[in-house]
């Protein structure tokens, strides 16, 4: 009987029913999709942060100090300490590894480049470009400037900076004597711009070129542009660079790209004074302290800094995103929340009628409730469920509209949304239907 | 008059419902209000928030950098003047901050050798706001006497705030106090920071300078633009916008511009939906009204116009009601994020206010549709 007069109650009057249904349907798919929104905005954005270049510097711990001006270190190659480049594939192997987006080592040398009568100085960076490094768990792991300087510019082509291809470079380069470099197959690198022109050198054009007392034929494969001072260097691949200054297998400086999350007064604390268990919990969490943390743990002697000026700025505008959306979705919520008791508050309102006929038929306060209370909470599961599966079909799509990766889909929310969807249809309904069943049946169906 | 008598009745009599009808409207046109509010708002603080970046315009002499021995080309003399005239000029809007400074290679300590750069001491805390330090900024660009370390020389100096430091140039000397001890992961780590006046006389460059740093304002084009108006002006130079920066930014702005819109846009259109089935529930329900009055012998014209001027009333209210209360929230959540309330924008209030009386009005539509029922038929079917 119960059954039946719910079933007829959906069939006989539907409009009402399948316009509560879309209220809070479309309230359910609000919700869902800024919560969506808000729990991936900081993983996204930080994506983004990346295109400001690496956020860690790793150099040696007993290097002297670097004697930087604008960019270009001023010491002697042969002065201070160096790190090895066999040890960078550990830098996949850290608790972190996937947060690591990309790193390049770089060895730099002052030289001089001949364009017939003319000499230029200028200096020889040596780098990857999109370099495959051994991982110690038998995969390659493919990254350069391509990854961790995503800002420079090149026209033409980049040097090729295979491991095979930078073999053959470091052996012309290191079995041609000092004399006979001039003879030997070109090699490739790239020019900077304002050093392109000054030296009137255009693409595909040779030059000679001598660093640290050896000298090498370049053919510039392409021409740089980086607002940096890299626009007035060469850079050519690693291996010819430690091969020219006699130190193969050698880095000075590595710039690290790594995903992080923004630092809070947690991340901040010496990770020394911490217990084991926010130790744990520390170590665990991508702040860029604990990745640089292991990124010093997983190479031997290296001196790890976080570069404050691109770290602070993404830390606070990420947490200020981040913020900004949460509440943006629970400001929804509460909107979708009212608005949908709103309809169901209505849909109750208006049948007081039918309420008392069923009370002029005999049927108790209890039974009454339960009904109405019955098809409520079937409203509310349906419409919940069909808003849950909306409002992820919208996150993906805002995902994949903004930023070309669809959101990720969360079932977590599955559960929330349902009971919140239950929550706010019994919150809208309870109040108007202990109204109405506390009414006396003559009045009401006489209208009054 | 029998038209506004019959709207009062009914907004009397229906106020129940109208009431629970008005919290839809009202929740739908704050969330909306706010949101708008919010969308433009956003985007200007979080521009601002990047600005933090730190300079993104560099001058430098336009001559070569020398060998490994030269510290690079120093320039002074009326191009500098120029270039620092921008702070105050014509430009003074764009320029928010600008130092000069002269780097040369000084020794310290038994034999070390470090960067010392001459600078401006007292425009750092607005250029690069993301120093750390450990002690205090200087305040005073004319200072002689204070200098600021970075951490990694003031490590192997083996110094701290407060301390004592002897910087040596050829056969000149300088003495000064570490006021702070800077921390920044960059090359100013390993470098000493004075006062201009301190390197020009140290290094005997009196008036020279290494290079001009600035913070431009504006769109990644407008620096692009102030930089080739600079460059054009001061022959000689090199202006240089940092591509990294610009080009991030306007990365990034475009992205936190296309979530903002698309977000607002999604969570405004489903608000709207949202309400609009709700007043449709309400029209829906009215048909008994509709019936009885037709049965009375109102023409259908008559009813429609009456059920749209009470819907038309609730919109109006909900909207007005709502565009203040969603300034109310914007400016909280404004403060709550970005620590300043959002700026209002006067325009929302009538585009909210129209918002809703056309969703009201839309979620009365279903009565047209009723210009047909037949009063017995209604009447009797509601029971």
């Amino acid at each position: 009987m119960f059954f039946r007069i719910l079933g007829e109650s959906f069939l006989r009057n539907p409009a009402r029913k399948w316009l509560e249904g879309a209220a809070l349907a479309l309230g359910m798919a609000i919700t869902t999709a800024a919560m969506l929104t808000a729990l991936d905005v900081s993983d996204r954005m930080a994506r983004e942060f990346r295109s400001l270049g690496a956020n860690l510097i790793v150099t040696s711990q007993t290097d002297t100090l670097p004697l930087v001006i604008a960019g270009t270190d001023f010491r002697p190659v042969e002065e201070g300490a160096y790190l090895r480049q066999d040890d960078l594939g550990k830098l996949r192997m850290i608790f972190w590894r996937l947060n690591i987006v990309g790193f390049s080592p770089f060895l730099e040398a002052p030289a001089e480049i001949e364009r017939g009568t003319n000499r230029f100085s200028t200096r020889l960076i040596g780098t990857w470009v999109a370099h495959g490094v051994p991982v110690p768990d038998g995969t390659t792991f493919t990254t350069g400037v391509l990854s961790t300087h995503p800002w420079w510019k090149i026209e033409g082509a980049w040097f090729p900076d295979s491991p095979a291809a930078a073999a053959t470079a470091a052996r012309d380069a290191s079995e041609a004597p000092a004399d006979s470099g001039a003879d030997a197959a070109p090699l490739d690198a790239v020019f900077g711009a304002s050093l392109a022109s000054r030296a009137g050198i255009h693409q595909g054009g040779v030059v000679l070129l001598r660093a640290a007392g050896r000298e090498v034929r370049l053919r510039a494969s392409g021409i740089l542009t980086t607002g940096g001072p890299e626009d007035q260097a060469i850079v050519a691949p690693l291996t010819l660079v430690q091969n020219l200054t006699g130190h193969p297998g050698d880095y000075r400086r590595l710039l690290v790209s790594a995903l992080t999350t923004p630092e809070d007064q947690f991340a901040r604390r010496d990770p020394d004074t911490l217990s084991p268990a926010d130790y744990d919990r520390w170590f665990c969490t991508p702040y860029i302290s604990s990745i640089a943390f292991q990124i010093k743990q997983a190479l031997p002697g290296a001196d790890v800094r976080v570069v404050r000026q691109v770290a602070d700025t993404e830390g606070r505008v990420l947490g200020r995103l981040s913020a900004l959306f949460w509440l943006v979705s629970l400001t929804a919520l509460l909107a979708a929340g009212l608005v949908i008791g709103s309809a169901s508050a209505t849909t109750v309102i208006e049948r007081r009628r039918e309420i008392g006929l069923m009370k002029a038929l005999g049927a108790g306060r209890g039974r009454i409730l339960s009904l109405f209370l019955a098809e409520q909470v079937l409203l509310a599961l349906v419409g919940g469920f069909l808003g849950y599966l909306a409002g992820e079909g919208l996150g993906f799509l805002v995902g994949k509209i903004v930023f070309g990766v669809p959101a990720t889909g969360r079932l977590v929310l599955f559960p929330v949304m349902m009971a919140l969807a239950l929550a706010v249809t019994l919150a809208g309904s309870l109040w108007p239907l202990g109204h109405v069943a506390r009414l006396e049946a003559a009045p009401v169906l006489r209208g009054e | 008059m029998m038209f506004w008598r019959l709207l009062r009745q009914m907004i009397v009599q229906g106020r129940g419902r109208l009431a629970v009808a008005l919290v839809a409207l009202v929740s739908g046109a704050t969330v909306s209000a706010a949101l708008l509010n919010l969308e433009f708002d956003a985007e200007r603080k979080i521009t601002r928030e990047l600005r933090t970046l730190g300079p993104n315009v560099m001058v430098r002499s336009s001559a070569a950098p020398g060998a490994a021995e030269d510290a690079g080309a120093v320039f002074g003399g009326e191009a500098l003047d120029a270039l620092l005239a921008t702070r105050t000029g014509a430009e003074a809007g764009e320029v928010s901050a600008l130092a000069p400074s002269l780097y040369v290679i000084v020794h310290a300590g038994s034999d070390t050798s470090l960067v010392l750069a001459g600078t401006w001491l007292d425009a750092f805390p607005r250029l690069t706001p993301w120093w750390r330090v450990d002690g205090a900024w200087v305040t005073d660009r004319s200072d002689a006497t204070v200098c600021l370390v970075g951490h990694q020389a003031a490590a192997r100096l083996q110094l701290r705030a407060g301390s004592e430091l002897e910087l040596r140039y050829a056969d000149r000397t300088a003495a000064l106090r570490v006021a702070g001890v800077v921390g920044t992961g960059g090359p100013e780590d390993d470098q000493v920071f004075v006062n201009l006046p301190v390197a020009q006389k140290l290094s005997g460059l009196p008036g020279k300078v290494s290079m001009v740093q600035m913070n431009v304002g504006g769109s990644p084009q407008q620096v692009e633009r102030f930089s080739a108006g600079l460059a054009a002006r001061l022959p000689g130079l090199d202006v240089r916008p940092l591509r990294q920066i610009a080009q991030a930014e306007g990365q990034l702005l475009a992205r936190v511009h296309d979530l903002l819109f698309w977000s607002v846009g999604l969570i405004l259109t489903l608000t709207s939906l949202c309400v609009l089935s709700t007043t449709a529930a309400l029209a829906v329900e009215r048909r008994a009204d509709v019936g009885l009055m037709k049965a009375l012998g109102g023409g259908m014209n008559r009813i429609v116009r009456l059920f749209l001027a009470e819907a038309g009333l609730l919109g109006a209210a909900g909207g007005i009601a709502g565009a203040l209360l969603g300034a109310l929230l914007s400016a909280w959540i404004g403060r709550r994020v970005f620590g300043t309330a959002a700026t209002l924008r006067p325009e929302v209030i009538p585009l909210i206010v129209a918002v809703m009386v056309a969703v009201a009005l839309l979620g009365a539509l279903p009565l047209r549709l009723l210009s047909h029922v037949r009063p017995a038929a209604v009447l009797r079917e509601s029971e």
